[in-house]
């Protein structure tokens, strides 16, 4: 439930402005002639709203597709990303959405038709390759599904589109339309882990870990290729234990053949964003630990990074060919 | 802290009365009230006039995240009259500059947008209450403290059926003391909110015990504080004590000091598997 929802005067008769509406009859509607009026603006408090986020629809009028950040990818030489939603419903502490946006409110654009086009002009231009489009870099691809029918209004374009790849990255167990529809070859279903006590302490709202396997060996089941997202990996005291016991867990419950990709990254934030999300929580464990600058990013200790992610690949390896796994890494 | 503006004595006296607020001899531009919650400013008709009290009451203001209320009258073409309505969009109706207070907090009333005019208008405007300060109001108060924490809440005064020539100061006064429940709970709210930022932006204790025994500069205190809050959220045994650090000579040493000994701590969440 949302107290407030405010509409763009642009998309007010959208269809799809009007069917999100009527999922919220209660909720107040407050008319806006640009979003980046609620959303952009200065003097608002994103931990407070937070506790309370409105919702925002609105219309996207250009870069629907964009260049994914580099080392965001799973091998493919092209990646890009879209967003046809800003925020998460859930509360990570590690997200870097908490420092880059001003605004802890939703943002919808509801002019699907205008990604779709942008996907369907990006893969045509590149008929020869394979694309990679993710769709959860500003938002949990499922996590709003029921509001936003995100998978079942875009999976008929990545039908249509046999050299383009859709990662659909979440944290949600809002599987019922993937259950419902025949899987994809081209759509991959990526879970992002920490390990349990970690996600306990800073992923807010997050299903348990062992509900996400639970939801992922259903769509396993159903026939969905998954992915596994260890991205960003947290440092904790003994956190090889920690880990060793999730890679434990999530492997004697998925088959290694479900698995499509495996990847890892270490937390790394741009220092503004970083300096954002210590203000906003300066009483939080995560960001109380040692921190390096590296080329304008916050990051763990060189050293630590390397026997973390030295740690985990070679964990990973006892339950995976190497050809599955991929590192998130940007190049220095 | 909660900063209340009216912008007639009518309108406060209600809330003066209510929280028991007294008057503070201190303040001559502006009549001011207050108790060790509360402080109420009566700004006189008019957003310059808003916007001005607003300001003043803002640059006494000690705390760091104080609430920031608007209670008063309005006029509206359809709502009943003593309805309570709070402010999801302010227009400025001269500039048409708007603005949207994010309400975050559980509220007793509806919403609805609220123009602020100039001068007193014969017609009312659809779907909009209308008042003279408001804009000033949030307009001032926006350059102090987050969106979420400032807010108008208006009783309606006059409509279609009965308009702006009924208006009294006796009836004023009866509108606001009628909705004093819902104003309230309004505060209440506004005053958890800002207590529980106070609590987060709050300088760690020991920063003063530190500054006694060398001197930082202002730079120097940030650093001082953001390494105390990291001491603090890794919930190490001890607090920081300036004599485990007397040793040093400049303030330079012992902030790397301290912050060579907090990077070498463990990192430990709480609930984590053992």
């Amino acid at each position: 439930m949302h107290r407030l929802i405010y509409i763009e005067e642009a998309v007010a008769d959208h269809p799809r402005t009007k069917a999100i509406c009527a999922r919220f009859p209660k909720s107040t509607k407050v008319y806006c002639k640009h979003y980046g009026e609620v959303f952009n603006r200065k003097g608002q408090n994103f931990r407070l709203q937070k506790q309370s986020p409105a919702l925002i629809l609105a219309h996207k009028h250009k870069n629907h597709v964009l260049n994914a950040p580099d080392g965001y990818g799973i091998g493919g030489q092209r990646n890009y990303y879209f967003s046809h939603m800003l925020n998460c419903l859930y509360d990570c502490r590690y997200c870097f959405l908490q420092g880059m946006y001003r605004s802890a409110n939703y943002v919808i654009f509801v002019n699907y038709e205008d990604f779709q086009q942008a996907i369907v002009d990006t893969a045509r231009q590149h008929p020869d390759e394979a694309l990679w489009f993710f769709s959860g870099y500003d938002c949990d691809s499922l996590a709003y599904e029921p509001v936003t029918n995100f998978t079942s209004e875009f999976l008929p374009t990545f039908s249509q589109l046999p050299n383009a790849h859709l990662e659909l990255r979440t944290k949600s167990l809002q599987i019922r339309t993937l259950l419902n529809t025949e899987p994809l070859d081209n759509c991959i279903v990526a879970y992002s882990f920490t390990p349990a006590a970690l996600s306990q302490a800073l992923e807010h709202g997050v299903p348990s870990v062992e509900k996400r396997i639970e939801a992922m060996a259903k769509l396993q089941q159903h026939g969905w290729r998954l992915g596994l997202r260890f991205d960003p990996m947290i440092y904790q005291e003994g956190f090889e234990k920690d880990y060793q016991q999730l890679f434990k867990q999530l492997f004697s419950r998925l088959p290694a053949e479900s698995i499509h990709s495996v990847s890892l990254g270490t937390l790394r934030t741009p220092k503004a964003f970083h300096q954002n999300m210590v203000n906003l929580y300066p009483e939080e464990k995560l960001f109380a630990g040692r921190f390096d600058e590296q080329h304008g990013m916050i990051t763990y200790a060189k050293e630590l990074e390397e026997q973390m992610t030295h740690f985990c690949y070679d964990q990973l390896m006892q339950y995976i060919p190497q050809s599955l796994f991929f590192a998130c890494t940007p190049p220095e | 802290m909660i900063n209340i503006i009216t912008a007639l004595q009518c309108e406060a006296r209600p809330l003066i009365d209510h929280y028991r607020l007294r008057g503070n001899a201190k303040h001559s531009a502006f009549r001011c009230y207050q108790n060790d919650e509360l402080r109420l400013v009566i700004s006189g008709i008019g957003k310059l006039a808003a916007a001005t009290a607003t300001t003043y009451l803002a640059s006494s203001d000690t705390q760091t995240t104080s609430g920031w209320l608007n209670p008063g009258i309005a006029g509206h073409a359809d709502h009943a009259i003593g309805t309570p309505l709070l402010a999801h969009k302010l227009i400025d109706a001269a500039s048409e500059q708007q603005w949207f207070p994010g309400i975050v907090i559980p509220t007793p009333c509806a919403s609805e947008t609220l123009t602020t005019v100039d001068r007193p208008e014969a017609e009312y405007r659809p779907g909009t209450m209308i008042d003279m300060e408001a804009s000033g109001f949030y307009a001032a108060a926006s350059r102090f403290q987050s969106c979420e924490l400032i807010h108008s809440l208006k009783i309606i005064s006059d409509n279609h059926n009965q308009g702006t020539g009924q208006i009294t100061e006796k009836n004023t006064t009866t509108l606001i003391h009628d909705n004093l429940s819902t104003i309230d709970a309004v505060i209440s709210e506004l005053q958890t909110l800002a207590c529980q930022q106070n609590r987060i932006e709050k300088a760690p204790v020991e920063c003063d015990a530190f500054m006694e025994h060398w001197h930082f500069t202002t730079y120097q205190q940030n650093e001082l504080r953001g390494l105390f809050r990291r001491w603090h959220a890794l919930k190490l045994p001890t607090a920081p004590d300036p004599n485990d650090f007397s040793q040093l000579t400049t303030s330079k040493a012992v902030l790397k000091a301290i912050k060579e000994y907090l990077d070498h701590q463990p990192v430990r969440f709480y609930g984590a598997s053992s």
